[in-house]
């Protein structure tokens, strides 16, 4: 270590960037392990680019219903694959104590899906008298909302 | 391979050049950082109630329904029975909306004991055309004002 003579120490001037290193790589961990968990369900090819959806922040919840539709032959309610005759009891069971305005459940279908088969899941839905449905689909990016 | 004890004083520094790793890292945080917060959004659409063999009796036909079908084989749009393009193009139905609901907006055609200007749609469509097509048409009323939009359910053709 070299003792400082004097008034000619040298002051070191770069950064220390090591905490700054250690923030950042803790924030990427975290949104590493975050990101694939807050995609529930399985994935569907949702119809993309639409421009007039409305957003939505109530379908990311874990308490609102939200029947996946990915292909011809399956309805998922979360990760769970449901016969088309158990989907209305598993409906009404998740609907228990809702209000009024918070009765919706969301489809989220494939695009290539045939209509009839989201048709079929609609008809379930209606049973247990619920008359709004949540068509879920991605908004085009930067698409703005339309005054209504 | 003598160890230098002492008088090491001019020795290079053993720093490492963490510029780039920061740059990697950053730019991985910023794409993490715009990915998670994709909010999701929806359309709402509305189902008839399940029809009941009394009510059949006493419904009074609303001459302002707007009934949106597409068709099995063309993929052809019509708007109460006149056809406005397809499901490829929907700019024709979008337009012919549009006209609608100014030329109601400038009479005030309300709906029945509201003050609300009548823009209920229905969609009818077939079982078997694509779930993407439908929600195509979905957006092109829904983006010019439509609302709400009415699913039909019942008696659809294959």
């Amino acid at each position: 270590m070299a003792v400082s003579i004097g008034g000619s120490s040298e002051y070191n001037s770069d950064i220390n960037v090591t905490p700054m290193v250690d923030v950042m790589l803790v924030l990427l961990i975290i949104f590493m392990i975050v990101t694939p968990l807050l995609q529930q369900g399985v994935s569907v090819n949702l119809p993309r680019d639409v421009i007039s959806a409305d957003q939505d922040s109530d379908i990311a919840k874990d308490t609102s219903v939200i029947i996946a539709i990915p292909d011809n032959s399956n309805f998922y309610i979360g990760k769970e694959q449901y016969p088309i005759d158990a989907l209305g009891e598993v409906i009404k069971r998740r609907m228990e104590g809702k209000t009024p305005d918070k009765r919706i459940v969301y489809i989220k279908s494939g695009v290539d899906v045939d209509y009839g088969r989201v048709v079929q899941a609609i008809e379930t839905i209606r049973k247990q008298d619920i008359d709004k449905i949540g068509l879920v689909a991605d908004r085009k990016k930067g698409a703005e909302q339309p005054a209504s | 391979m003598g160890m230098s004890t002492g008088g090491g004083d001019g020795g290079a520094k053993p720093t490492i050049n963490v510029t780039p790793l920061i740059d990697v890292l950053l730019v991985l945080l910023i794409i993490f950082m715009i990915v998670t917060p994709l909010k999701p959004s929806r359309f709402e659409a509305k189902v008839p109630a399940e029809p009941k063999d009394e009510q059949q009796v006493n419904v009074k036909p609303n001459p302002l329904t707007l009934v949106v079908a597409i068709s099995k084989e063309t993929k052809g749009i019509t708007l109460n029975n006149e056809a406005f393009g397809d499901v490829t193009d929907t700019e024709k139905l979008a337009n012919r909306l549009r006209d609608i609901f100014k030329e109601r907006e400038n009479n005030g055609v309300f709906r029945e004991g509201t003050n609300e200007v009548e823009k209920t749609i229905f969609l009818k469509s077939p079982k078997s055309v694509r779930y993407g097509d439908v929600v195509k048409v979905i957006d092109a009323a829904k983006a010019v004002g439509a609302s709400p939009i009415g699913l039909q359910i019942d008696d659809l053709t294959e």
